[in-house]
């Protein structure tokens, strides 16, 4: 690896007439007068003044992803810091990026493979060898295989992206299992579940550079996001360099609440009401615009007119009056229309919504009334609005597929339990392991995942976790010994993302693709794997051929193949640069406009639905394909040519998820009137909120700008910032239960109860608690849960252990948080539960 | 939030200035920021805190932990957050705090915690410019580099905690990993540098470098180009208001653009003897 080239970090800085002084006491050198310092790209150790080794490379601490640069120190990384040429995140990088250096040294890392030797949950642990691990993994995979059951392999997997989640399909497929499980559908699956009944696809972005006015729905996109660094900067940039108002719709005070222009407290599980209500105003005072309508079905009718269709959705939005808003969500009116008649008078405006806004009963329709509100101003991939986010387009390399392909169908929840979970029912995936009446995995390869706290009821999963007779054979991959591992009976010690090899791909609010590498700041501690090793490492054993045997030669591989990157100078530039994007390319906004040439061979125009599509690519014949028509053929949405869009045939909004639909942005869903959910975005009211009693609260979960979910709390200098998670509460609320700042309070209902602290507070609505969700770790080392793990470290202990001053590790909330899935989606409904409060 | 009257800053401008600069020339006349106008050969660093756009993430306070290998239990940087109002008039805003690397009150020009260093004034030092000029001040443990950067010399140190406690804003503390040169049964004390390792390389500090909403503006105030110099004419910065306790007259360098007057409202002093209100927490 070699240091970076200096000059491509100099850009920010500039040229100046004075050279370096020789400085202080002839050791230190200073600038002066003019000249001018640069933003980084390099950087010194504070005790001998060294350069570092500067190393290209990109974070994994959230599912961001920035690009950034490591700085290593006689072979020891001590400093991260954003990537300066990186057009997503400019250089900057989060907090929890930065302490990203906690991943590799924290002191109870898990280096070496470790088998059990006492019952589940006793953390009885015997180190062996990786050949032993390997073997006695590929003993239990090869029957498997021999009974032609490869399906009985599950992978449940928690953040995989990029390179690694390419790897690991690869690898499921050339052993023949489809048994694989996410996590998508607790953290915002509702949202991409509406997005894609819509415009096809998923990841909404905001043009934050060009707004003039922004909505924020439920997203707290200041302290976290899912493109936190690429977004938040711009959006705080916009708002003091240009003025840029935002209104934040929000239960609590978050960081971005309380940096908006102004934060209007909404009630639990309203925000989808308010944006109706908004859009009543806007089609009410005719501020809507009308350049949008002619991708959008508001009613059956696929062929309506502009004013047809405008009448239809006046009609649809005609309760949602303000008044009618403010009564159920304690919105005043008066706000709704101030902010509606912004909103749609500006130039351009964004709307976001998130995890606030959709993790709740109906959550996927309260996305489908954001993308509303974004299309009636159509605001909708347009400059200045909300957008597709675009991401790199990496080719890989593909190892032999086997040919027996089989999955349980133990990830989309129960029957009956989600009409669309395209991102799964990840909650559901140990209860149904429990059930057994789809079947149960014999082997359960659990990885960067912490099923036992991440989902709600997370006593039961843990107690599925536990018993034998359910998992017969449990693997966890994992850097940290926690609550899923330990019930583990194979622990294999993951590489941490700092000593590994992967392309990235995480999208770029700006319209241009960034492609993107991480590569190993320092070789693996102790005898951490990359998954990437452990896959070949099985495959030799089962006879299965791979089409690489190092994650390095699959990246290498990649590089060489992916167009742009490879013209580029491959895999050596992006080992040397880090970061690629084309120069050329200008934001592919308004993609939707496209004409598309439809005069090949096999297209024909649906003239139900004004579809052109190629029955030929659906594999049936030309009569077949008139008399059943595009709706009617199974597969044709795989076939979506183009959409007739007055006469003109246009890209339009294809469809590309399981969601058959035309090119029309379906306001007007027949997928969700097919299965008996509302065909057009409505308010629903939360069943469980319709009968709460006078003394019951609601619960709600949030995120802290420190932690992510459940991989950062032995990360020491975030847990030293945050290491205890009171419930907040209104002092309202407080007072009328006898409740002061500091007491201890009891949050209780059916499920259980937990004991936590009552933070008193005027930063929230009255009548709910709001518990952050990153703590109270039965087992994440001594920073983390406060006492050492099971497993024996082999890194220098950190000197710095000694100095840890909390003794408080929070309270998780998720044991008294049933898993309770929106009938849409699949999404958990974190935001949806009813408590009881009281001092303990 | 957001101060509709500033006019907007923009990065082309400031650094297309950048070439014409005038090493020394005096930018400002104030109260407060001292330009050695003619003679001024050495930079003169100084961070200005727009609190419009600190976002209180805490990007910088992780930053500085690890850019200069603090231990636990102390910052060298952080964020003051405090949630004011009566619901649902609620306001919650944040305050980074650093060393205000102080220039010292106008009679001898220096600060209290050089002043308290039982090893100041030692030796005469040297200082080399970039024009190759020689600069003589007085070392100690506690010292004032002629570029205004406040540091210490753990070599020199004794470990005596006078400086801790003589600093009205509390932002030092011992470092338990590094032991005092003049009296080793003792720990060093330690407090924000400046990152001068990085500065006197040509680098940013670290926090200045990860602060995504450009909160942080470090540089030059000797230089009348640099973004520093141009805020603090802009929004006149150098006034009592504008920086931390001006009444105890150590003519702080670390400015503040302050349109909701949150220095006044938020910010949290030290008690005498005690640091915790320099240990960075969120609720």
């Amino acid at each position: 690896m070699k240091k970076l080239n200096r000059r491509n970090f100099m850009k920010y800085a500039a040229g100046s007439g004075c050279a370096l002084a020789a400085g202080l006491s002839g050791s230190q050198s200073a600038f002066a007068g003019s000249i001018r310092l640069q933003a980084g790209g390099r950087d010194f150790s504070p005790t001998t003044n060294k350069e570092l080794q500067a190393i290209p490379t990109a974070c994994w601490q959230c599912v961001t992803r920035d690009a950034m640069i490591g700085y290593v120190e006689d072979g020891r990384l001590v400093k991260l810091e954003g990537h300066p040429d990186s057009i997503r995140t400019l250089g900057k990088l989060c907090a929890k990026g930065q302490a990203g250096v906690n991943q590799v040294y924290f002191p109870d890392r898990i280096l070496y493979p470790m088998l059990r030797v006492g019952k589940r949950g006793e953390h009885k642990w015997k180190r062996i060898s990786w050949d032993e691990a390997l073997d006695l993994f590929a003993s239990k995979l090869k029957p498997l295989l021999d009974a032609g059951t490869p399906e009985l392999l599950m992978y449940q997997y928690g953040r995989h992206k990029g390179s690694q989640s390419s790897i690991m399909h690869d690898f499921m497929d050339a052993f023949g299992s489809q048994t694989i499980g996410t996590h998508t559908s607790v953290c915002e699956g509702p949202k991409w579940v509406g997005q894609e009944s819509l415009w096809g696809g998923m990841y909404d972005n905001w043009d934050y550079d060009h707004t003039d006015f922004v909505v924020n729905f439920g997203s707290n996109q200041f302290e976290t996001h899912t493109n936190h660094i690429p977004t938040s900067q711009r959006l705080i940039r916009a708002m003091v360099d240009r003025n840029v108002p935002l209104y934040t719709f929000d239960v609590r005070l978050s960081n971005t609440a309380a940096k908006s222009t102004e934060w209007i407290p909404i009630k639990v599980g309203m925000d989808g009401l308010v944006m109706l209500a908004m859009v009543n105003v806007i089609m009410k005072e005719g501020l809507f615009r009308k350049n949008h309508l002619k991708y959008m079905r508001v009613s059956p009718d696929y062929h309506a007119s502009d004013n047809d269709k405008i009448a239809a959705i006046k009609k649809h939005v005609a309760k949602f009056t303000p008044e009618f808003a403010e009564k159920e969500s304690g919105v005043p009116a008066d706000k709704i229309r101030q902010i509606a008649r912004g909103y749609a008078k500006a130039k351009s405006a964004c709307l976001i919504s998130y995890r606030g806004t959709v993790m709740h009963y109906h959550g996927a329709d309260q996305e489908r009334a954001a993308m509303l509100l974004s299309a009636i101003t159509n605001n909708l991939d347009r400059k200045g609005g909300r957008v597709m986010g675009v991401g790199a387009g990496w080719k890989h390399p593909h190892s032999p597929k086997a040919k027996r392909q089989k999955g349980l169908d133990i990830v989309n929840g129960f029957p009956g339990e989600a009409a669309f979970p395209t991102h799964q029912c990840s909650q559901q995936n140990l209860p149904m392991i429990k059930d057994g009446q789809n079947g149960r995995p014999k082997v359960y390869w659990s990885s960067c995942n912490n099923q036992a706290f991440i989902n709600g009821n997370n006593k039961e999963a843990e107690a599925i976790l536990k018993d034998e007779n359910l998992i017969p054979f449990s693997v966890s991959t994992n850097i940290v010994y926690d609550e899923t591992s330990q019930y583990a009976d194979l622990i294999l010690p993951d590489v941490t993302y700092l000593e590994r090899w992967d392309y990235e791909d995480m999208v770029s609010p700006t319209g241009v693709a960034e492609y993107y590498i991480r590569q190993p700041l320092i070789k693996p501690l102790g005898e951490a794997w990359d998954q990437g090793e452990v896959f070949a490492g099985l495959a030799k054993r089962l006879g299965i051929d791979l089409a690489y045997s190092t994650k390095e030669e699959y990246v290498r591989q990649s590089c060489e193949m992916t167009p742009g990157v490879r013209e580029a100078g491959g895999f050596k530039y992006m080992k040397k640069h880090g970061v690629w994007h084309d120069k050329n390319a200008k934001p592919n906004f308004g993609f939707y406009e496209e004409t598309v040439d439809v005069s090949g061979d096999g297209i024909i125009l649906d003239e139900k639905t004004g579809v052109y599509w190629n029955y030929k690519k659906a594999g049936v014949s030309e009569a077949e394909a008139k008399s059943k028509g595009y709706l009617g053929v199974e597969g044709a949405k795989n076939a979506y040519v183009a959409q007739d869009i007055q006469g003109t045939p246009r890209k339009a909004y294809p469809p590309n998820t399981s969601f058959t639909k035309s090119g029309l942005l379906d306001f007007y869903s027949d997928n969700f009137a097919a299965k008996g959910f509302p065909a057009f975005p409505t308010y629903t009211p939360i069943p469980e909120h319709q009968k709460m009693g006078k003394n019951d609260l609601h619960l709600t979960t949030y995120k802290v700008a420190v932690h992510t979910h459940s991989r950062t709390a032995h990360c020491k200098w975030l847990s030293e910032i945050k290491h205890d998670n009171p419930a907040w509460i209104n002092s309202k609320t407080a007072a009328e239960r006898g409740i002061k700042e500091g007491d201890r309070i009891k949050v209780s209902n059916d499920l259980g109860e937990i004991t936590t602290t009552a933070h008193v507070t005027e930063g929230i609505i009255p009548g709910i608690v709001a518990i952050s969700h990153h703590l109270g770790r039965q087992h994440s080392g001594i920073y983390g849960s406060g006492k050492k793990s099971p497993t024996p470290g082999g890194a220098e202990a950190d000197p710095d252990a000694k100095n840890i001053w909390w003794d408080k590790h929070g309270a998780h909330p998720n044991s008294i948080i049933p898993n309770s899935s929106d009938p849409i989606s699949g999404g958990q409904r974190w935001m949806d539960t009813v408590v009881r409060v009281a001092k303990a | 939030m957001s101060d509709k009257k500033t006019p907007e800053i923009s990065r082309r401008n400031f650094l297309s200035g950048v070439g014409t600069a005038v090493v020394g020339a005096a930018a400002v006349a104030t109260p407060t920021v001292k330009l050695e106008a003619a003679q001024a050969k050495a930079p003169r660093w100084a961070m200005v805190m727009d609190l419009r756009r600190c976002i209180g993430c805490r990007a910088c306070t992780v930053a500085c932990k690890s850019e200069n290998h603090v231990s636990l239990g102390r910052f060298r940087a952080v964020i003051q957050e405090k949630t004011m109002g009566t619901f649902p008039n609620t306001k919650k805003a944040f305050l980074p705090l650093m060393c205000n690397h102080c220039e010292g009150n106008k009679k001898d020009g220096v600060p209290p915690c050089v002043k308290a260093c039982p090893e100041f004034p030692g030796e005469r030092a040297k200082f080399k410019t970039a024009d190759g000029k020689t600069i003589r001040y007085r070392s100690g443990a506690t010292y004032k580099r002629p570029d205004g950067m406040i540091l210490i010399d753990k070599e020199k140190c004794i470990g005596c905690g006078k400086c801790i406690d003589a600093c009205p804003y509390g932002v030092r503390s011992f470092d338990p990993f590094v032991k005092a040169g003049g009296d080793p049964t003792k720990q060093a004390a330690d407090k924000c540098d400046m990152c001068a390792h990085r500065v006197d390389n040509g680098v940013e500090p670290s926090c200045v470098n990860t602060c995504q909403g450009r909160a942080r503006i470090f540089g030059d105030l000797n230089d009348p180009g640099s973004e520093v110099s141009k805020l603090v004419k802009e929004h006149n910065l150098a006034k009592d208001a504008n920086v931390l306790l001006a009444q105890e007259g150590t003519n702080p360098h670390v400015f503040y653009i302050d349109p909701d007057n949150l220095l006044k409202t938020l910010y949290t002093q030290r008690k005498k003897g005690k640091l915790d209100h320099f240990v960075d927490q969120i609720t």
